[in-house]
């Protein structure tokens, strides 16, 4: 292939919806066999463009080349006969359907009396799985697979059109640190093969270790073309963001000595065995591992979401039992679940309603809600927090992802929790926002409250935890101060008990 | 004030008035004094009923089951009256507790059995009526006591009783709904009930209430349809849960829960009585009825779903430019 030929080139895109101009003459050149990364806080206009090169949308000016040749992406079957696979965010698997019928949905092998060959479907699917290196059964129902591995699928579908370019949307946005690293192998091999890789991702850490050259744009315009931007944290960061933005985890040591919350040998059914730790005031706790370690699961069981079949948990010196999560709200506990999306937020709200919530008791007498006073406490926390200015006007769905987290984070402030279990509160949001999120993790902690952060950005979680807890197999292996940890450190410590495990069966 | 008459009621208003006028300016005997107070007691039974089925639809369920519970309450207001012979005191707080009973079945059913409500419901709706049909051989039971047309339907310094208990039970619906803890939760339980759970918020607990509910404002309607014809039948309240969930539809609820105004729900009513009445007094057949009936459930969502495509759609036809698109035009050209 002519090395000066990009593979696609999209030259000078704008797109305006009513009352924005969401890409302002964006151009973008992909190569052959090149990882290019596609970066820019929310709204940049990223989502935008993706919409656009998937033939979603039409761009309202500015042309698209392949291999030189101007085409047109008329709608996204177009863009899939032209060698276009996107993996969208929100993956578009059928998760009642075997891998294979994923694989070849809507393009299935059919026999000549046009009945799906069944035998071809499962043998090809079988070809690019094993093609990908991937050892996936294609009958596996899959739904069934773990998140990681369906990402895998949504790939293999891509690969099985033989798609010349491949947009990743987020594509690690749920995967723990194994199958990143597995995801990352299967796009460098792609890359040799010559794919041209479209890769969209907010967690810069891992764009560092993937990408060949960065497009970055800031308010829909390119201001940082490829090649020139070194790629380096640093420097995209204070691309992205317009301005140098000093520390990225401006981390403060607020914990005392007084253990508040503690944990002692908790077992659940849903895989917690034998959990201990104890927590301090003030103390951030970050709970590092894996993907399927037992965070999340911890996290339930301390919340009363799952019943314990052991153990203890003691609150401020004294033992509690929460059967369900408003006895542990009552108690002082506050979760900010992972997904903020599906567990988090009541769309159909305002800011208000989303931050008075979890203490509605508080603002009612005698169940009639003291609605100016919930409206003091939202501005309150609006200013205080910095949050959207719009919150109050509108229903939250209208919000950016930083802002919605922001007000998930506020409930808790409004319920005036003592322990705080923050489950991924900086996924998929923006590197402004996440620093806000730290400095309120920094507030928080100021004023004596105390955090459990269960993160799979180990970066994030090393640099704002005051100590680690290591956690394995749904148990507590080590708590370590974070400071004595690297990040090589916290992912061989989370890898390395289930070699030492297998080795134990082994013996055994 | 300000929170219960908000925006969400400009559209039904707007549709009722257009709909009131239509039918006022093409049908002569409309503004009849005589039709109208007819009116007043059509809409009565259909816009209390409704006020049940909108806050179930509030939590994100559907009750279905609102017109056979119409049918059974009255055979059993009726045996009370005539066969036992309970005094009317006494029956309807009876009938109206009996209601509530039957809806927290329901509920219980739905939320702790983890049956969608549209389940319990239809299955309601067809047992109902059976069970209404075993009393007194399936045959209606008439003349239960002449004091029941009066007490029910008499007039208040010359008002009709049916709009007072519009104005209270609407007025209650929506104090509830904005003013408590309880209309929170219901709001908040359909927004999301994932999250409801884990917010503290008991959701089955919630479910329940909204059914507990439904079945006692079903009670309501049932004790006016015996008064209003001094009977009670098997046959009574044919195809009324579907008139009260159009009534919420058409007053914008949605239908996935948690939005919605109660309010709204009153002038879908009235808007779907209007039209029925006008139709009524053309002489036009029941079959026309419905098919118009279908027609207003299917606009009133299709409203609501395309409405950005509708407002496009307007600005584009009255000349209307967007600044912010036309100075986004210039910048790209």
């Amino acid at each position: 292939m002519n090395a000066s030929v990009p593979l696609w080139e999209f030259d000078n895109i704008s797109k305006a919806y009513p009352g924005v101009l969401a890409n302002d003459r964006v151009s973008i050149k992909l190569l052959a066999g090149s990882i290019h990364g596609l970066l820019g806080e929310n709204g940049c206009g990223k989502s935008t463009m993706i919409k656009t090169l998937s033939g979603v949308q039409q761009p309202d000016s500015g042309r698209i080349l392949k291999d030189g040749q101007q085409v047109q992406i008329a709608d996204p079957q177009a863009a899939r006969d032209m060698g276009i696979a996107t993996v969208f965010q929100e993956f578009s698997i059928v998760p009642t359907l075997s891998v294979g019928e994923n694989i070849f949905l809507g393009n299935m092998p059919r026999s000549s009396f046009g009945v799906v060959d069944w035998k071809k479907v499962h043998a090809e699917a079988a070809a690019v799985l094993a093609e990908m290196e991937v050892d996936i059964s294609t009958e596996a129902i899959t739904g069934r697979l773990s998140v990681g591995e369906q990402q895998l699928v949504e790939i293999a579908k891509a690969v099985a059109m033989r798609a010349s370019m491949i947009i990743l949307d987020e594509p690690t946005a749920a995967l723990g640190e194994e199958e990143i690293e597995r995801l990352h192998q299967l796009l460098r091999t792609m890359r040799g093969k010559g794919t041209g890789i479209l890769y969209v991702s907010h967690r810069l850490d891992e764009v560092e270790r993937i990408v060949d050259e960065v497009t970055i744009l800031r308010n829909g315009r390119v201001v940082s073309a490829s090649g020139e931007t070194k790629i380096n944290v640093h420097e995209i960061v204070t691309a992205m963001v317009g301005e140098d933005i000093g520390e990225h985890y401006p981390k403060e040591k607020n914990a005392q000595e007084e253990i508040v919350f503690e944990a002692r040998g908790i077992s659940t059914k849903a895989g917690v065995n034998d959990a201990s730790f104890a927590l301090k005031r003030g103390e951030v706790l970050g709970l590092g591992g894996v993907l399927g370690s037992g965070r999340t699961e911890i996290a339930r069981a301390l919340f009363g979401t799952d019943e314990l079949t052991s153990g203890e948990v003691v609150l401020n010196g004294q033992p509690v039992a929460f059967k369900r999560e408003i006895d542990a709200i009552r108690a002082g506990l506050a979760l900010v679940p992972e997904n903020r999306k599906f567990d988090g937020l009541f769309f159909n709200f305002r800011a208000s309603g989303n931050i008075t919530a979890a203490s509605l008791g508080k603002l009612a007498k005698l169940g009639v809600l003291d609605l100016k006073a919930e409206e003091r406490a939202t501005q309150e926390l609006i200013e205080d927090l910095e949050i959207s200015a719009q919150a109050e006007e509108k229903t939250v769905n209208f919000l950016s992802g930083g802002n919605q987290q922001k007000i998930v984070i506020a409930r808790w402030l409004f319920s005036n929790a003592e322990v705080l279990i923050l489950d991924e509160p900086t996924q998929g949001i923006d590197i402004g926002a996440k620093i806000a999120v730290y400095k309120l993790i920094n507030q928080l902690t100021r004023k004596g409250k105390s955090i459990i952060l269960i993160s799979s950005d180990h970066d994030e979680l090393l640099a704002m935890s005051d100590r680690i807890a290591v956690v394995q197999q749904g148990s507590i292996r080590r708590v370590v101060d974070a400071a004595e940890l690297t990040h090589d450190d916290l992912v061989r410590a989370s890898a390395e008990t289930e070699e030492t495990l297998e080795k134990e069966e082994a013996l055994a | 004030m300000k929170r219960i008459f908000d925006a969400q009621l400009i559209g039904p208003f707007a549709a009722l008035v257009i709909v009131a006028l239509i039918v006022a300016l093409t049908t002569e005997r409309f503004l009849n004094p005589g039709n109208l107070s007819n009116l007043s007691l059509q809409v009565s039974i259909v816009a209390l009923i409704a006020i049940g089925s909108t806050i179930v639809i509030f939590a994100a369920g559907i009750d279905l089951s609102s017109g056979s519970m119409v049918a059974l309450l009255t055979m059993i207001f009726a045996l009370m009256l005539k066969s036992i012979g309970i005094p009317l005191v006494i029956a309807v707080p009876l009938i109206l507790i009996a209601g509530a009973f039957l809806g927290l079945v329901i509920g219980v059913i739905t939320a702790y059995g983890r049956i969608p409500s549209f389940i319990t419901t239809l299955a309601a709706l067809i047992a109902f009526r059976g069970l209404a049909l075993t009393f007194n051989n399936g045959s209606p039971i008439f003349s239960l006591d002449p004091a029941l047309e009066p007490i029910f339907y008499g007039r208040l310094a010359g008002i009709p009783l049916p709009f007072f208990y519009l104005v209270f039970f609407y007025g209650l619906a929506a104090f509830m709904m904005n003013f408590t803890k309880l209309g929170r939760e219901i709001y908040a339980v359909g927004g999301n009930p994932a999250a409801a759970v884990l917010t503290g918020i008991n959701v089955k607990k919630v479910q329940t209430i909204t059914f507990v509910i439904a079945g006692f404002m079903t009670a309501v309607g049932a004790i006016l349809m015996s008064a209003r014809l001094n009977s009670g039948s098997p046959n009574y309240g044919q195809t009324l849960e579907l008139q009260a969930i159009a009534a919420a539809v058409v007053g914008g609820a949605s239908l996935a829960g948690g939005r919605g105004n109660i309010l709204a729900t009153l002038m879908g009513a009235m808007t779907i009585v209007i039209v029925q009445n006008g139709l009524n007094l053309n002489a036009a057949p029941s079959s026309v009825q419905n098919i118009v009936l279908g027609l207003i459930i299917l606009m009133a969502v299709g409203i609501d779903m395309w409405r950005a495509e509708l407002s496009a759609l307007m600005s584009r036809v009255f000349g209307r430019t967007d600044g912010a698109r036309s100075s986004a035009a210039k910048k790209a050209a």
